[in-house]
């Protein structure tokens, strides 16, 4: 979106100011309002159902959109993504609960208990790449997925901690519709966020440091302080997403926060295509809406009838193929998928594809 | 085993010593892996929970005989791990490291998709199946199960047996030399892809073990890859290309677990392994045995 | 009797860059042949092409064939052109480093079985069997350089294909080695196809030469026809015929080189 799309024909940018536009022309503008529009009409057309699966898509899309700045563009890899949506699910609970803080304080104590957290694991993720530091996350997984087990148990939560709706100036958050429009909101934000962090220095940064680390450092880089901040951002927008996932269930409970939520968070990561924001927003929506699709496909074939009681595996075993069908056969992600159309159109008649480098 | 009132030491060293044996075996799975190809299998866990469903089914196939139930899963699970590599990763053979850790945790989770489908979440019994007893020794005041005793003998074994492969054997010594320097490897005649299946068909022996022998002692769930995943930690404490250090690594994972499960809190369980893994990755993230090049690796 | 007979091979990187174009080169038995060139030349890029480890770097040669007494090893794995009996001693790591001198030479895979394939080894580098213990990554460049060749020969190669022999190595290094390959070649009959930056090395010891640049062979002789000629003396030997010339003039520099490229 801030990358300009391929044209055809040279668009020149003529000034720093329009270079810094993230809507450049008028059929951007125009596309941009169409998109408004249908998101602002869906909720008035659409079943609660669907609703609700909005609501997901924007909840996942939030931590998505972190975990692609960690792994997509600072190429850190992390298994510990759902110990950190659990750990703002908790702190959000945990504050509701025992001192009935309103959405206003656990909202930005969520977030820093991210910040922390990040902090925290992140150090020691300095002086460690790739494979130590995805093991260093599902320390951090498990290491909060057993406080909030110790929470749940001494608290005698045992079958998790009901939260109220948040209440904002005296108008409590309720109902699909309303839901939609804050999560949307959120997501947007979200986007806007990365977006502009990795036009920033930090965000090119980030990127020099995937690409190669040793040459970013000679370059000048900091690469310790630039990872850890990578961790920290981060970790901090995932924790928000934990927060208002749990405002938005109305529950919290540590089940719900296992080692397959941490893999679809990744999953989502390369299904949607790495280094590509877009690509975060595809594949939050493709991992949420699979099991759905997967079910309604039961419904479909003759004789599945007797798969429909084990969902859960059937669930899974499509979810590992459809990841192992991607990694084998499409490493760039649905993106890569929508960026070949798209060259394809662009290019014809011509069949010469580019170099694969040159397109980032 | 429960520990009996009055002095336990005993039997929290015969703990130490079972389950580091469960934690050894399976690391060493983890380690032949990671040295000769760079890939960290994170479906193990879940093979591991294949061949121990296989010896259930071969269990009611050959119910009379004990020995070829065993024998056929052991075979059968080996001949899955060198298909898991001819189809599956050798594709990956060329790509990222991380692609091909993800292909295997999208494999893990297939796998285990597909045991439930086949055999649903219930708790099995194989060694009813097979009709096989575990009874307990009793000395001093602990108490070790045939199964568990098996288990740590078979562990030791299997160590030994690698030892000498890998550091007399010639294709031992290949492996090795795969795994420093696969190109190079590769001009000296040395077929990468045989040596990476015959990797893989060796973890997957030795995990499909551990799996077969965990469930003949206490039961087969679906909650078995979990204690793969705490295994994990104790290659990773040994340092990942270092058989020697998955050993002692496990041995102190196991200590620390056995240890602070006793004397402080039974749900540290879980979050044990992983602690001793963090404090291994702040103090000497190589890990106790490991080479130090494997950080820059990725 | 031609050995290895590459014939217009074009090999081309990522699909678009092409490194090497119409490079026909040949070795016949018993043969020593250089291959010259600065940097970038695509000279290592040729050897790789011959040995088979295009793949990792997203190659392919293109166009072109390259026979090994008669069978065709263009695109093929390299364990199996090692299996032909042509096998490589990379430039860079070229040893197992952290196995011993002696686990190395255990490690390559024979094209025949025998008890004695480390002998050959031991009799051209008798300095190997006192490091027989030493890890390998500990040795010295030269004693590396050693290692490297010596761990080819165990493979029993008809064809030795060594990519920058004398790469940071001290002269007199180098001059014992060019012994050695000497002493090798006519004791065991392999040809030798070296790269070598370093014109005067090679031409002391190959019997014929190709000279590459920018991917394409521009000269081509026997030892005698390119110490004499004017170009490679002046542009690879660093001998210059007349007064010396001025690097500002670059255009009459590039213009004056007598060979198309």
């Amino acid at each position: 979106m801030f990358r300009p799309p391929p044209r055809a024909s040279g668009y020149f940018r003529t000034d720093y100011g329009e270079d810094l536009k993230l809507i450049r022309t008028r059929t951007e503008w125009s596309g941009m309002l169409a998109l408004a529009a249908v998101l602002a009409a869906t909720p008035f057309i659409a079943s609660p159902f669907l609703l609700d699966l909005c609501c997901q898509v924007f909840l996942a899309s939030i931590g998505a959109l972190s975990l692609m700045l960690l792994t997509g563009y600072a190429g850190q890899i992390s298994l510990g993504h759902a110990g950190l949506l659990a750990a703002g699910a908790f702190t959000t609970g945990i504050l509701a609960r025992e001192i009935h803080a309103p959405f206003w304080i656990t909202l930005p104590a969520s977030a820093a208990t991210g910040i922390v957290l990040g902090l925290i694991f992140g150090l020691p993720s300095l002086r460690l790449r790739g494979l130590y530091l995805a093991i260093s996350t599902l320390a951090l997984h498990f290491v909060v997925i057993y406080l909030g087990g110790e929470y749940e148990a001494k608290r005698g939560f045992s079958t998790g901690v009901l939260i109220d709706p948040p209440s904002l100036l005296g108008w409590k958050l309720t109902g699909g519709r309303a839901w939609y429009f804050v999560l949307l909101a959120f997501a947007a934000a979200a986007l806007l966020a990365c977006i502009n962090l990795l036009r920033s220095r930090s965000g090119r940064a980030f990127r020099a440091i995937r690409a190669r680390e040793t040459v970013a450092e000679a370059l000048g880089i900091g690469i310790a302080q630039y990872k850890l901040l990578a961790f920290v951002i981060s970790s901090g927008m995932t924790a928000v997403a934990g927060c208002l996932f749990a405002y938005y269930r109305g529950f919290v409970s540590i089940e719900a926060f296992d080692l397959f939520l941490s893999i679809q968070y990744v999953a989502m990561i390369i299904i949607g295509g790495k280094g590509s924001l877009l690509g975060a927003l595809l594949g939050a929506a493709f991992v949420t809406v699979f099991p759905y699709g997967i079910e309604a496909l039961l419904g479909f074939l003759p004789n599945a009838r007797a798969l429909a009681g084990d969902i859960f595996a059937v669930n899974y075993a499509a979810f590992g193929v459809v990841m192992i069908l991607f990694l084998l056969l499409e490493p760039l992600g649905l993106v890569g998928i929508w960026r070949r159309v798209q060259n394809y159109f662009l290019l014809w008649p011509f069949k010469y594809r580019p170099l694969a480098s040159a397109r980032k | 085993m429960e520990i009996a009132a009055g002095r336990p030491q005993l039997q929290l060293l015969v703990n130490i010593a079972v389950l580091g044996s469960i934690y050894a075996l399976i690391a060493c799975g983890y380690v032949l892996i990671y040295r000769v190809s760079r890939v960290l299998n994170l479906a193990h866990g879940e093979l591991m929970m294949l061949g121990a469903y296989l010896l259930l089914a071969t269990a009611s196939l050959f119910s009379a005989s004990a020995g070829l139930a065993i024998a056929a899963a052991i075979l059968l699970s080996v001949t899955a791990g060198v298909l898991v590599y001819v189809l599956l990763m050798r594709r990956m053979t060329g790509e990222m490291v991380l692609a091909a850790i993800l292909t295997t945790v999208a494999l893990g989770i297939l796998v285990r998709g597909v045991l439930v489908l086949i055999w649903s979440s219930q708790q099995q019994y194989p060694a009813q199946a097979l009709r096989l007893a575990n009874p307990i020794f009793a000395f001093g005041n602990a108490h070790i199960s045939t199964w568990s005793l098996t288990l740590v003998l078979a562990n030791a074994a299997v160590y030994l047996a690698l030892f000498v492969f890998l550091r007399f054997g010639r294709w031992g010594m290949r492996m090795r030399a795969a795994g420093q320097n696969p190109l190079l490897a590769a001009q000296r005649g040395i077929n990468l892809h045989g040596v990476y299946a015959l990797a893989w068909a060796i973890s997957t022996f030795t995990g499909s073990l551990a799996g077969m022998l965990i469930a003949l002692d206490s039961g087969l769930t679906m909650s078995m890859p979990g204690i793969a995943l705490k295994a994990f930690p104790a290659a990773l404490v040994g340092g990942l290309d270092s058989l020697a250090g998955a050993l002692l690594g496990a041995l102190i994972v196991a200590s620390a677990e056995v240890l602070l499960i006793y004397y402080v809190d039974p749900l540290l369980s879980d979050v044990v392994p992983f602690l001793v893994l963090i404090a291994m990755l702040v103090v000497r993230p190589w890990g106790l045995f490991g080479t130090r090049e494997e950080l820059d690796r990725v | 009797m031609t050995l290895l007979q590459v014939d217009q091979i074009e090999v081309v990187y990522k699909r678009v860059i092409t490194a090497v174009q119409g490079v026909t080169l040949s070795v016949a038995e018993k043969q020593i042949v250089a291959l010259l060139g600065i940097n970038g030349a695509g000279k290592t890029t040729t050897l790789r092409a011959i040995s088979g480890f295009l793949g990792i770097d997203d190659a392919r040669v293109t166009q072109g064939a390259i026979s090994f007494r008669g069978a065709r090893l263009d695109n093929r794995p390299p364990h199996a052109i090692a299996a032909r009996g042509v096998v490589l001693v990379p430039e860079r790591e070229k040893v197992f480093p952290n196995l011993t001198v002696a686990e190395n030479l255990i490690a390559p895979v024979a094209r025949r079985n025998s008890r004695k394939q480390q002998d050959p080894a031991f009799h051209f580098f008798p300095r190997l069997a006192e490091l027989r213990h030493r890890t390998s990554g500990l040795l010295s460049g030269g004693e590396r350089q050693m290692l490297a060749i010596a761990s080819a020969l165990v493979c029993d190669p008809k064809l030795l294909l060594i990519d920058e022999l004398s790469l940071g190595l001290a002269p007199v290094v180098v001059d014992d080695l060019v012994r050695r390959l000497a002493a090798i070649r006519s004791e065991l009959g392999i040809a030798i196809l070296l790269v070598e930056q370093s014109a005067a090395v090679a031409l002391e010891l190959a019997d014929y030469a190709y000279v590459m640049e920018n991917g394409r062979i521009v000269l081509d002789g026997d030892r005698d026809r390119l110490k004499s000629h004017q170009d490679v003396e002046e542009f690879y030997l660093g001998q210059a015929r007349g007064e010396r010339r001025s690097y500002r003039d670059v255009k009459q520099y590039r213009r004056s080189r007598r060979w198309y490229g």
